[in-house]
């Protein structure tokens, strides 16, 4: 079993219902003034990381935001985020938002993946580079490489001629790639689909020969493609309604007019695959059936049920030659195929994939609505314009073995006390006043015990370190005045003492925490009470210390320090209290099973 | 490079760069750090492989690799406080431009750590950088600011690797993004101080 590494993670309040219903409005309220006993209500209930909800609350710090205004932390799953920018994450570019409508999420310019490995595809000219311009003639080595191009995978060779997929020119593959289908075969852009059917609708009406219509009906239907055949479906629909409208205008509707060739229902088909545009008010008026379509103009096509081709292909290919359900899900939607309808059986009907886009996000406080980290715009900067992250605000929680009990063993021995070292760092520019609290016993099914050896000490601020350096002999004073220990190193030669801080410096505090972890067997016997026998779950073997962490520290009332409001009592002169508390989760490691 | 009379395991430079006298460095004279670089022992950096004129001369016509390059030609370029771990190889990528074979030179920024074992042969790495043990970064790839790449990652050759990207798999695809508090993280400047002739203790 892998060794886990000691991990904090803090819950976000916003999980929490009962934070949510008492403490929001205190905390938005700006001198918090909250004394211990206020928070009585809370006392009875300890957060238990091993719920199955914490698992939606408990982030590491770094990925936590804070909102300056409300005074409180702000996870990823409660921040609202907005989009300051789309861009292609392989070329870089940056999209607008009026292209992304036409255009879709995905990059048009000559972006691919491979639909085999999902690796970057690249443009190469099939013309070999001759290896005879090595030895030979030089002048032709000058001489820049000419078409026809294909896209090639430098991960894993796939070439798009395995698809049957060449390009003229190196450039705007996009805008290529969309007129041709797989095999070589050119596809109709919607615009030319449009302008055939005009066509062939003038060719009708100018009366060509019925009999005629039969054999080009049939040769058409061989390459009407979904697309296609989408189009006249959809014309000939309209123009069947136009004339149900017409001609039943007067007539009332029946309670059988619900079937397929209906034309109530068939509007109403429309209008959901249509967007709505052919929703017609006066709908409930018409009667009767329409007729079907008849030939491939009309969207008429008849199912192909011969599989043999596809057995055969399987039995050729094998395994190899079909494709895996990632690949497919990997695939953009794609309608243009013939056989596919989007769902791709062989590897030979996969298509090279566009980048998807990527975005730049903002966060907003989900209750203020202020923002409390907006990226720049442009996609090549990487600064922020504000980025307010929880981690410039409340203590860090580092943890280690105690040092000095031998070499850390990588799991904790049942029954064993074991010792850690939990280090926080204050990064304000306060002296801020740290209360912890944990159960003496964790949560679940094997009940460890812990002792918190100092649960409330002072973190110096967090000044800057050019002062420390400058003033070593002040630090070292106020260190001394403040009596805990008689220099930076372990208090009491390297044993731990209840009360007392095990270290401390500028703006960290190092305290012990004892835990006695709980035998791994699950109880054989039950007492009366229904009690959990069964066998040893997920993690459960990972001991986690819920805690308690309460953060005081005073403000200048001027209001333009970290984590202030304006107050609005100018009389008073006297600093500012402020308030944070939260739970959290301390990993320590993993009870060994013996 | 300055041979102090105490034989420690680096040799420090005047720039602050640690270069482990265990570490391989090939063609010194085409490889250039920013300082306060740190070079472990049996990292190879290949500055032989330097840039052949890609002009239609005769000596392209041979592999195209070392002797030819004139000697302004830089060959890999380090910015400052980035960390070579143990046993990892950089290596300009190389290809055929107009015909002959030429190496491209690999650049990289600013606090960029690479893992034991990780073979790099990218275009360019920006800043912010981490990249984890045993990972393949294969030719002329991309890597910009501010990316992380997990262990035993393949990042495929040509990829481009976004800001903010956490990445992983084989091929290396965006599993992640890092997220605002992460950015400290990224900082090298307690681990250069961790390593060299006297190195000081980590911080807790």
């Amino acid at each position: 079993m892998a060794p886990l590494t000691p991990y904090t993670f803090i819950q976000c309040p916003c999980s929490d219902p009962s934070t949510l219903a008492s403490s929001r409005p205190a905390d938005a309220s700006s001198p918090t003034s909250i004394s211990g006993q206020e928070r009585d209500d809370d006392d009875g209930r300890t957060f238990d990381p091993r719920a199955p909800r914490s698992n939606y609350s408990l982030y590491p710090l770094e990925y936590l935001l804070y909102c300056e205004d409300c005074h409180q932390i702000r996870c990823p799953r409660c921040v609202s985020e907005e989009i300051v920018t789309y861009y292609c994450p392989n070329c870089l570019f940056e999209v607008p938002s009026s292209n992304l409508k036409s255009e879709g999420n995905r990059c048009t310019r000559s972006c691919f993946q491979c639909p085999i490995c999902i690796g970057p595809l690249g443009v190469t000219s099939l013309e070999k580079p001759a290896d005879a311009n090595l030895l030979a003639a030089p002048d032709n080595a000058a001489s820049p490489p000419s078409g026809p191009y294909i896209l090639i995978c430098s991960y894993c060779n796939w070439s798009s001629t395995e698809i049957g997929i060449q390009f003229d020119k190196p450039n705007s593959i996009h805008a290529q790639l969309a007129k041709m289908r797989n095999g070589g075969v050119t596809r109709l852009t919607a615009k030319e689909r449009k302008e055939k059917r005009r066509e062939a609708a003038a060719q009708s009406g100018t009366g060509v020969p019925p009999t005629a219509a039969p054999t080009t009906t049939g040769g058409d239907g061989q390459d009407l493609d979904v697309e296609a055949q989408f189009a006249n479906l959809k014309h000939f629909y309209q123009g069947q309604l136009a004339d149900a409208n017409a001609a039943g205008a007067s007539s009332l509707s029946s309670l059988g007019d619900l079937g397929f060739a209906s034309p109530n229902s068939l509007s109403r088909i429309m209008s959901i695959y249509t967007g709505g545009s052919l929703h017609d008010k006066k709908a409930k008026t018409r009667v009767g059936t329409m007729r079907e379509a008849l030939d491939s103009d009309e969207g008429f096509k008849l199912a192909d049920l011969d599989e043999s081709g596809a057995i055969e292909k399987l039995h050729e290919e094998g395994y190899d030659g079909t494709v895996s359900s990632e690949q497919l899900s990997n695939q953009p939607p794609n309608v243009g195929e013939v056989q596919l309808h989007g769902r791709s059986r062989f590897a030979s009907e996969l298509r090279p994939i566009p980048y998807l886009l990527r975005t730049k996000r903002s966060k907003r406080c989900p209750i203020c609505r202020h923002i409390i980290s907006k990226p720049e715009a442009k996609v090549q900067t990487t600064r922020f314009r504000i980025r307010l992250v929880a981690g410039s605000y409340i203590p860090s929680i580092a943890i280690r073995p105690l040092p000095g009990g031998g070499p850390p063993p990588d799991t904790l021995q049942p029954l064993r006390p074991a010792q850690f070292l939990l280090t926080f760092k204050n990064p304000i520019f306060e002296t801020v006043k740290v209360t912890l609290a944990s159960p003496a016993t964790t949560p679940g099914r094997f009940a460890s015990k812990v002792t918190v050896l100092c649960p409330q000490f002072e973190i110096d601020a967090n000044t800057d370190v050019w002062d420390e350096a400058l003033n070593k002999d002040g630090d070292k004073e106020r260190r001394r005045r403040k009596g805990e220990d008689s220099g930076s190193g372990p208090a009491g030669g390297g044993q731990a003492e209840a009360g007392k801080i095990w270290e401390r410096g500028r703006n960290w505090v190092s305290i012990v925490v004892e835990v006695v972890p709980a035998s791994l067997r699950p109880p054989t016997i039950s007492f009366g009470k229904k009690e959990d026998t069964g066998p040893l779950r997920e993690d459960e073997d990972v001991l986690e210390i819920p805690m308690f962490v309460r953060v005081e520290w005073e403000v200048d009332a001027g209001g333009d320090e970290v984590g202030s409001v304006p107050s609005k009592d100018k009389d008073k002169e006297a600093k500012e209290k402020r308030e944070l508390a939260y739970w959290c989760v301390l990993g320590l490691g993993r009870v060994s099973q013996g | 490079m300055s041979r102090r009379p105490p034989r420690g395991e680096y040799i420090e430079t005047d720039t602050g760069n640690k270069v482990a006298r265990k570490a391989t460095l090939v063609g010194t004279q085409n490889i250039m750090l920013g300082g306060k670089t740190v070079i472990q022992p049996e990292v190879m950096i290949r500055g032989d492989l330097a840039r052949s004129v890609p002009s239609s001369s005769s000596t392209a016509s041979s592999s195209g690799a070392a002797g030819g390059a004139p000697p302004n030609n830089t060959a890999v370029a380090i910015g400052r406080y980035c960390f070579l771990s143990r046993g990892c190889c950089l290596r300009p990528p190389g290809r055929l431009y107009k015909g002959a074979f030429t190496y491209m030179p690999l650049r990289m920024g600013d606090h960029v750590y690479i893992g034991p074992g990780t073979v790099v042969q990218a275009a360019s790495i920006g800043s912010h950088v981490h990249i984890g043990q045993r990972v393949v970064v294969g030719e002329f790839a991309i890597i910009k600011d501010y990316v992380r790449i997990l262990d035993e990652t393949v990042v495929p050759p040509n990829m481009v690797i976004p800001s903010f990207s956490i990445v992983a798999g084989q091929p290396a695809r965006v599993v992640g993004e890092v997220p605002e508090g992460g950015h400290e993280a990224f900082e090298l400047r307690e681990l250069y101080k961790t390593v060299g002739n006297n190195p000081q203790p980590a911080p807790s």
